[in-house]
């Protein structure tokens, strides 16, 4: 039988200073990146806007391509490059331009285009994708990205505090924000630009972050129940250590598929894979360094009722439905 | 013995109903063929679906556009603007649209697999209001443009233009204004009463901001305008006190073709004077269908009314006989020939330029019907094919690898038990695709991620159930006792991770769009075909081993 990390007995919350430092430091550096350039890149879905993406025939430079939007007038674009020398993307964020577009989406994509087939030629390349999202249409998306956010945290903090204890639930909670502040940090500073799909990446990383947690506290909830005099600190201790095998192996079968998604999957998906791969180590460390000492605070603030004894511990922590499944 | 039989029963009842679901079947499609018509055929298919984002297409969505007058009835509206735009994309031939209405004042078009994105755009939202209206011959124009300009003017509409206008000076202007004059005063002062004041007026309005630019045509009530000037006199002819000072009862419409003058003159538009009240319009037309033009080449499109508008059509042109009778397509003169007799339920227009394509599309809306409200876009969004068919390569590649990486890792670390976890997994990937297609579900780019990454998380479950059972062996427990507690004891965590894995998804179907609906769909669907084969597969092939056996060998995990 081939094993790794078993039976540890790593210490583990005994770091927890120190990772709270380092993870405040990381929050930090996003922030400030926040508060000297702003927020994150959103893309045209959230803003508004316009994004073509072109194929040409020839390699070509993106200058050319900035030339003929500029000759017809059409500035406050960004043309950047997207993959090969062959394929480029202009986006047309611009507030003015955005705002045209509420006459109808597809005006600045006209625009474009023929600004495009007039100075480059027609059959120079191919449009491989356009987004053209009218205002309105973008802040309908950006309110349903949030409230998706939001509504995703709330429906988690009451199935755990129904299938747990509340302060479980909260700890998992406070563990769940600080992976969406910690990976808009990473975002912001890798320049990602936060898309539908970069959402839909950040809320499945939420539930996995959440499934790690949930694995630990179950094993927490067990412990406690034989845990005698021992200390919550300890009981998270040692349900650390005792899925710590688990977590290895989960979190690098995960880690390969996401891996396999960044390398090979396309830049179209690279973004999505980015936050993936990112949110693999940022869900384990919240799993132990944040919902683990957040759960202990909230023990030591609001202590349970006769910590004392046993059969009064196992009680109080014992949850109704369960309890029953596992000691049946 | 007996409850195993049931178990592989169950398994291999799934795996019939999988297959069954994910057999090609004989679906309908509509087809292109070379020629470019579209016909009905039945292909064999493999029923899951592809998202627009992977087999290319479009997605449009419209909204009733009330920058020019607000529109009373939204409801009842944009209910007969869905009929007219479903009418038109299923005449447009494209296999397997969707017209849609979402919200109170939105619909949804998804045309997959659409090549000529900026036509079928085109087609979609293009009013198609018909009109037929005769041609002012009373020199109205001539008889408005003093007070037209004295309009501009006064109220400093011109400012922008006119500005450069002087710079230039008399080269552009003038041989302009020139032609015009030496014409209006011609025609003009032919049939005005007003003589004292006509000539001081085009003395005085010679610069003005309609008359030095418009040209007298080949018949009354037809002029020319510069292809540089139509847009800013589209601009002024839009304000309202503008068109107050135009004569009663007329109005003034733009051809909607451009004309290549003599080479060095640069390119001309049309512009009519006509009376505002059309003869009839588009409503009674019952069918219409291009074709090319015999006599003159280029294409025509001909057109029928019903018996109602073809004794109407016969009534009116009867009394306009020798005048000439304008075309008007969404404010747009197509064409203006002479009406020679009294024309019936059958006409033709003849299109100035443009391929059998323009025909054919001209005909489409006609028949489909106008809009009964502008419409404008409030999204649209372009995927070619090539980029689709990339992305599901690329994505097919993704997963093989993702699939060959686990595998290493779990039979690396788990041995035999790793390889019957593998053979869950497979079973879980099949499950996974054959309820999305026995669900209709489409499958979209991130929907291959999470596809991708559920293969990550799937083998979650196994890695708790194996954990545990090693947990019990090293207590010394037997291997079935072993296995049965290790079930037993992953059991409450992996239901508490699938349930809050099922909340978000859920949430993100509801309060998701397009792609990352499809993403939540398979995100559900996988952690339910996860749970039947992590706890259910998993297990029986475990009690398999056990059964073979008899429980006397180690477990190998």
């Amino acid at each position: 039988m081939l094993r790794i990390f078993h039976n540890t007995k790593y210490d583990f919350i005994k770091w927890w200073k120190v990772a709270a430092i380092a993870t405040i430091a990381f929050m930090a550096i996003g922030l400030a990146s926040f508060a000297v350039t702003g927020g994150p890149n959103y893309s045209v879905e959230f803003t508004g806007g316009t994004l073509v993406q072109l194929k040409f025939k020839q390699p070509t430079d993106a200058s050319k391509i900035r030339a003929a939007l500029d000759g017809a007038g059409i500035k406050g674009a960004e043309v950047q490059q997207y993959g090969g020398a062959d394929e480029f993307t202009i986006r047309a964020q611009d507030k003015e331009l955005v705002a045209s577009q509420a006459a109808g989406a597809d005006k600045v994509e006209d625009q474009i285009r023929s600004a495009l087939s007039k100075t480059l030629g027609a059959d120079t390349y191919t449009v491989a994708r356009t987004e053209s999202i009218g205002p309105k249409v973008g802040e309908e998306l950006s309110r349903r990205a949030v409230l998706a956010m939001v509504l995703v945290s709330i429906a988690t903090l009451i199935y755990l505090a129904f299938r747990f204890e509340w302060r479980f639930g909260v700890a998992a909670v406070v563990g769940t924000l600080h992976d969406t502040i910690i990976t808009l940090a990473f975002i912001k500073l890798l320049h990602l630009e936060v898309s539908l799909t970069v959402v839909a990446a950040i809320l499945t990383l939420l539930g996995y972050s959440m499934n790690d947690t949930i694995i630990i506290f179950d094993r927490v909830r067990e412990n406690l129940r034989t845990a005698g005099r021992t200390s919550l600190h300890d009981v998270l201790n040692r349900s650390i250590n005792d899925t710590l095998p688990r977590s290895i192996m989960t979190h690098a079968t995960t880690f390969a598929a996401s891996l396999a998604l960044l390398l090979f999957a396309g830049e179209v998906i690279r973004p999505f894979a980015w936050v993936m791969t990112f949110g693999i180590f940022v869900a384990t460390f919240s799993s132990i360094y944040v919902a683990g000492p957040v759960l202990l605070w909230i023990e030591q603030k609001f202590p349970r009722k006769a910590a004392s004894g046993v059969a009064a511990r196992a009680n109080d922590v014992k949850p109704k439905r369960a309890g029953e499944a596992v000691t049946r | 013995m007996n409850s195993l039989r049931s178990r592989l029963l169950l398994i291999a009842a799934a795996i019939g109903l999988s297959v069954f679901a994910l057999f090609p079947r004989n679906t309908a499609v509509r087809e292109q063929t070379p020629d470019g018509t579209f016909v009905e055929t039945t292909k064999r298919l493999w029923p899951l679906k592809y998202g627009l984002d992977l087999q290319g297409g479009m997605h449009l969505a419209l909204e009733i556009d009330e920058s020019k007058g607000a529109v009373a009835d939204k409801k009842d509206a944009i209910g007969r603007v869905l009929t007219t735009v479903r009418n038109r994309v299923d005449q447009f031939g494209v296999s397997e649209p969707v017209v849609q209405q979402a919200g109170d004042d939105r619909i949804i078009v998804e045309l997959p697999g659409i090549d000529d994105q900026q036509r079928a755009k085109e087609l979609i939202s293009t009013a198609a209001f018909l009109q037929f209206q005769i041609v002012d011959k009373t020199n109205a124009l001539e008889k408005s443009l003093p007070r037209m300009d004295a309009v501009v003017r006064a109220r400093g509409l011109d400012v922008a233009v006119a500005a450069p206008g002087a710079a230039k000076g008399p080269s552009a202007a003038a041989p302009l204004s020139g032609l015009l004059s030496g014409d209006t005063t011609k025609k003009a002062g032919a049939d005005s009463a007003k003589a004292a004041v006509a000539p001081d007026a085009v003395a005085k309005d010679a610069n003005g901001a309609f008359t030095r630019a418009i040209q007298p045509g080949q018949f009354p009530g037809q002029y020319f305008v510069k292809e540089t000037d139509v847009k800013r006199l589209d601009g002024l002819l839009s304000d309202s006190t503008v068109k107050a000072a135009i004569a009663p009862g007329k109005v003034i419409r733009f051809g909607s073709d451009t004309i290549a003058a003599a080479p060095g003159q640069g390119a001309y538009r049309e512009l009519y004077v006509l009376d505002s009240r059309p003869i009839i319009t588009g409503e009674y037309l019952t069918n219409a269908k291009p074709n090319s033009n015999q006599l003159e080449g280029g294409f025509i499109v001909e057109f029928e009314f019903n018996a109602e508008g073809g004794r109407i059509f016969r009534r009116e042109t009867g009394k306009h006989i020798r005048d000439n009778m304008a075309v008007v397509l969404d404010d747009r003169v197509v064409t203006a020939p002479t009406i020679n007799s009294a024309i019936g339920r059958n006409g033709q227009i003849t299109l100035g330029g443009g391929t059998l394509q323009d025909a054919q599309d001209l005909a489409l809306v006609l028949r489909a019907g106008a809009l009964p409200v502008a419409i404008k876009v409030a999204e649209i969004r372009n995927i070619g094919a090539s980029l689709g068919q990339d992305s599901i390569d690329k994505g097919k590649l993704a997963f093989g690898i993702a699939i060959m990486m686990v595998i290493v890792i779990m039979v690396g670390y788990y041995r035999f038990s790793g390889m019957v976890a593998c053979v869950a997994l497979a079973l879980y990937i099949f499950f996974t695709l054959a309820i999305l297609a026995g669900f209709g579900a489409t499958l979209t780019l991130p929907g291959l991620a999470g596809l991708v990454l559920g293969v990550g998380i799937a083998v979650d479950a196994n890695v708790l159930i194996f954990e545990r059972i090693r947990e019990e062996m090293d207590r010394g427990k037997s291997a079935r006792l072993s296995i049965d507690e290790g079930f037993k004891h992953a059991l409450s965590a992996i239901v508490d991770t699938s349930v809050a894995t099922i909340l978000s998804g859920a949430v993100l179907y509801q309060y998701g769009t397009g792609p990352v609906r499809g993403f939540a769909v398979t995100l559900v669907v996988g952690v339910a075909a996860s749970l039947f084969t992590a706890l259910f597969v998993t297990r029986t092939l475990l009690l398999l081993w056990l059964d073979r056996t008899g429980g006397t060998k180690p477990l190998s995990i």
